[in-house]
């Protein structure tokens, strides 16, 4: 508990936190509204509406990075283990209060973008049982890349290599798999894809046409997470500080 | 707990560099230990391998009879200052110490008891990143007392010190001592621990080359030796060379004498009838003794780059 409570203390008391959450928000209800006040007929009412998500997750990615990172560049980690010498509780402390903050954050961000969503599209955001899902599961999938940002962040430690390799990772993989032509190699690239497994929890309109079922595309980003934190905390045991 | 810290057969190696080389020694309750050896003698990195933020390769580091590792809450067991830039530069002093405080389930109270312990003051509201680096010392020292340990363990604490401040963490670590604390302050400048330190570890190249009292170490290197003022200097030198003195000038005026005591110094001058205006037992600084002990270690890697 006192690894919490030092790594909250920690988390609040930078000023960069705080904006960084702002940007989250305002940057992924900005661009939901614009998509939803210009969808095409046919489209997919919640994912034009969530469509903000893809933008708001690089913040996610700076501020997951930041709280890691961060203590690297300055040297302040050795501070931080002396005082806390049990690496794995920090890493877990980090990972929780930086998870909190983006889950709190995000469900601001999706509730304003489902408000936006109502307000510009043509028929309105439709409360249905798939529109809940697509808008609680975008809130799960900021929380997982930061848990995605943390443990790339502990395994690189350089900020700009972490955020590089965190936002190429997203961004990237989906482009590689425009470029392949083979309908299976391109159908199991977006399924290991962490950015378009993760966002098929956004369709509600013709679900099949996605690569993979929503919620479990939303369990393949959870698994690149995963791996990345325990990756993270392995090198974090073995290496000096 | 008992205060104390032992390190024990350290060794460990940085890629073709060997840091430490069978580091081994001690540091008792009660006492001000300095710490001393040239740059890259393996100070630091022993320091760190004590808190368990590097890994020996060999050997093992203790304090109060544990592995630092294994402590909960270690503040209260050990304050240390390794690196005073540690610190995130964009949090005030006050919030860096507070989520120290926190991560050893002290209250805020605390904080402010170790503010005005170090003089930081109203400055601490401040961003610690635009401190001087002498302020910064000082808020590495308020969260080393942060626990209220029985062991001290800092690197370099006067760097960036003004004298003012120099002699306030004078003051500050033989307090803590008469307290009955360990503290184990490092230098690479002996002149820094002269009237501080009450013990001594020595280290070059990774290994300790004495450990022993200050007064010790001065009484070594000062040897049975007399220096002399006099107006007469080659007439002095000749009289007490005949004698079977060892007898080399050390100024315009000033000769210092081996293998000869004061009374038959005085005396051999006195039958000649050469003038002297003073006679002294030589008594080395603790930088000369320091300096005749390390400068093995300093030419050898001199030597190898």
């Amino acid at each position: 508990m006192t690894t919490l409570h030092a790594e909250w203390t920690k988390v609040r008391t930078v000023p960069g936190t705080v904006w960084l959450l702002v940007g989250v928000v305002a940057l992924t209800v900005a661009p939901g509204a614009l998509a939803a006040g210009a969808m095409p007929s046919g489209g997919d009412p919640a994912k034009s509406a969530l469509t903000g998500i893809v933008v708001g997750q690089a913040i996610v990615v700076i501020l997951g990075v930041a709280t890691v990172s961060g203590e690297y560049g300055t040297g302040m980690i050795r501070t931080t283990f002396t005082a806390l010498p049990h690496r794995l509780e920090v890493l877990a402390a980090k990972a929780l209060v930086v998870t909190g903050l983006v889950l709190a954050a995000g469900a601001v961000a999706v509730a304003g973008s489902v408000a936006a969503g109502e307000a510009l599209l043509p028929g309105g955001l439709p409360f249905t049982g798939p529109v809940v899902r697509a808008a609680a599961g975008s809130v799960l999938y900021l929380g997982l890349i930061a848990v995605l940002s943390v443990g790339v962040a502990v395994l690189v430690r350089d900020a700009a290599a972490a955020v590089g390799l965190v936002l190429g990772l997203l961004y990237l993989t989906p482009i590689v798999a425009t470029l392949v032509a083979d309908p299976t190699w391109h159908d199991r690239l977006r399924t290991l894809s962490p950015m378009t497994a993760g966002l098929a929890i956004q369709s509600t309109v013709d679900v099949a046409a996605e690569p993979v079922a929503p919620w479990s595309g939303l369990g393949v980003l959870a698994l690149w997470a995963a791996a990345a934190l325990v990756t993270g905390a392995a090198a974090l045991r073995l290496r000096d500080a | 707990m008992e205060a104390t810290i032992e390190v024990t057969g350290l060794r460990k190696r940085f890629g073709g560099t060997t840091a430490l080389d069978g580091m081994t020694f001690t540091v008792a309750a009660g006492q001000v230990t300095g710490f001393v050896g040239p740059n890259g003698a393996g100070k630091s990195t022993t320091m760190r391998v004590v808190l368990g933020l590097d890994a020996a390769d060999a050997g093992h580091a203790l304090v109060g009879g544990r592995p630092y590792r294994e402590l909960r809450r270690p503040l209260h067991h050990v304050g240390s200052l390794l690196d005073a830039g540690a610190l995130q530069p964009s949090r005030s002093a006050r919030n860096h110490l507070l989520w120290l405080a926190h991560s050893q389930g002290l209250p805020a109270k605390r904080v402010d008891e170790v503010i005005a312990v170090t003089g930081l003051g109203p400055a601490a509201k401040r961003k610690a990143g635009g401190y001087s680096l002498g302020m910064r010392q000082r808020l590495g020292i308020a969260a080393a007392l942060l626990g209220d340990p029985p062991v001290l363990m800092l690197d370099e604490p006067f760097n960036g010190m003004d004298p003012e401040g120099i002699v306030w963490m004078r003051t500050f670590l033989r307090d803590k001592a008469r307290e009955g604390r360990a503290v184990l302050v490092s230098s690479h400048l002996m002149s820094e621990l002269q009237d501080t330190a009450d013990h001594l570890v020595v280290v070059g190249r990774g290994k300790v080359i004495a450990d022993t009292s200050v007064a010790e170490l001065i009484a070594a290197a000062s040897g049975d030796r007399v220096t002399l003022r006099t107006p007469d200097r080659t007439q002095a030198m000749t009289v007490l060379g005949r004698a079977g003195g060892t007898v080399a000038a050390t100024g315009a005026d000033t000769v210092t004498v081996g293998g000869l005591t004061s009374g038959a110094v005085v005396a051999l001058l006195t039958d000649n009838a050469v003038p002297f205006t003073e006679i002294a037992a030589h008594r080395a600084s603790l930088e000369e003794a320091y300096m005749e002990l390390t400068r093995d270690a300093v030419e050898f890697q001199a030597g190898q780059s």
